[in-house]
């Protein structure tokens, strides 16, 4: 079997034992939440969404450091059934949905002023993935992009070429 | 339910998950719930530097309304 066809396999796996323990936490804490499924680049991407506005709000926490401790569990859960490490996205009513909109918000105003100014911009520090959403616009726009400094203040600088 | 939710959390990351009990103590300063696992699932519940037992505390704190729970790790021998 080639590679291609193996992988959808391995990431639906992935999201369904994620789904399987995220639900069964909810139901243990009584709290209502949709759960999706969904692929996103190579990914699993797994989203509790709210069914009551704010239910969830503590399921992610100031910076998203209750969501991302959710995730890593999440992930272990995962790898247990599949027997492979997992790199699945967790997102709990909507914060990294949110959080990629208000990134590539930043990111268009950051091209912006690189074009007008013809200099580098530099970016506020940023996670892995959050770096990534902004190297993904600034490609798109033509522009050229790259990582700067050490964890955690890490971040990305934009030039027009 | 914290209790619960915690077994549930730490079953579904074990090689383990039958021997898996969590019990709750009450201590002057909170809430404290022991968790014991089969004593070769000990690595996979602490984690590289701590990090899955540190993830296991942050979730259960959230659960309990913000309000710290401190987890001790023990292995079924020891219980």
């Amino acid at each position: 079997m080639s590679n291609e066809t193996a992988e959808p396999t391995l990431l639906d796996k992935e999201g369904d034992a994620a789904a399987d323990y995220l639900e069964a936490l909810l139901d243990i804490a009584d709290l209502d939440g949709d759960i999706d499924i969904d692929v996103e680049g190579n990914r699993a991407m797994v989203s509790v969404v709210e069914v009551n506005k704010g239910e969830l709000r503590h399921l992610v926490g100031n910076d998203g450091k209750i969501l991302d401790a959710l995730q890593e569990l999440t992930r272990l859960a995962a790898a247990r059934e599949t027997g492979e490490r997992s790199r699945l996205m967790l997102d709990v009513a909507g914060y990294r949905a949110d959080r990629k909109a208000q990134l590539e918000q930043s990111a268009s105003e950051a091209i912006a002023e690189a074009q007008r100014t013809a200099a580098p911009v530099s970016m506020d520090p940023m996670t892995p993935f959050e770096r990534k959403v902004v190297h993904d616009v600034v490609a798109a726009a033509g522009l050229v992009s790259e990582s700067d400094g050490e964890e955690p203040n890490r971040r990305v600088v934009i030039r027009v070429s | 339910m914290l209790e619960e939710a915690l077994r549930h959390l730490v079953a579904g990351i074990v090689d383990h998950p039958e021997d898996v009990a969590v019990s709750e103590r009450n201590q002057r300063r909170g809430k404290c719930l022991d968790v014991s696992v089969h004593p070769e699932d000990m690595g996979r519940v602490i984690g590289r530097a701590g990090r899955t037992a540190s993830a296991l505390r942050t979730v259960v704190t959230a659960l309990n309304d913000g309000r710290g729970v401190r987890i001790d790790f023990l292995d079924v021998a020891e219980r």
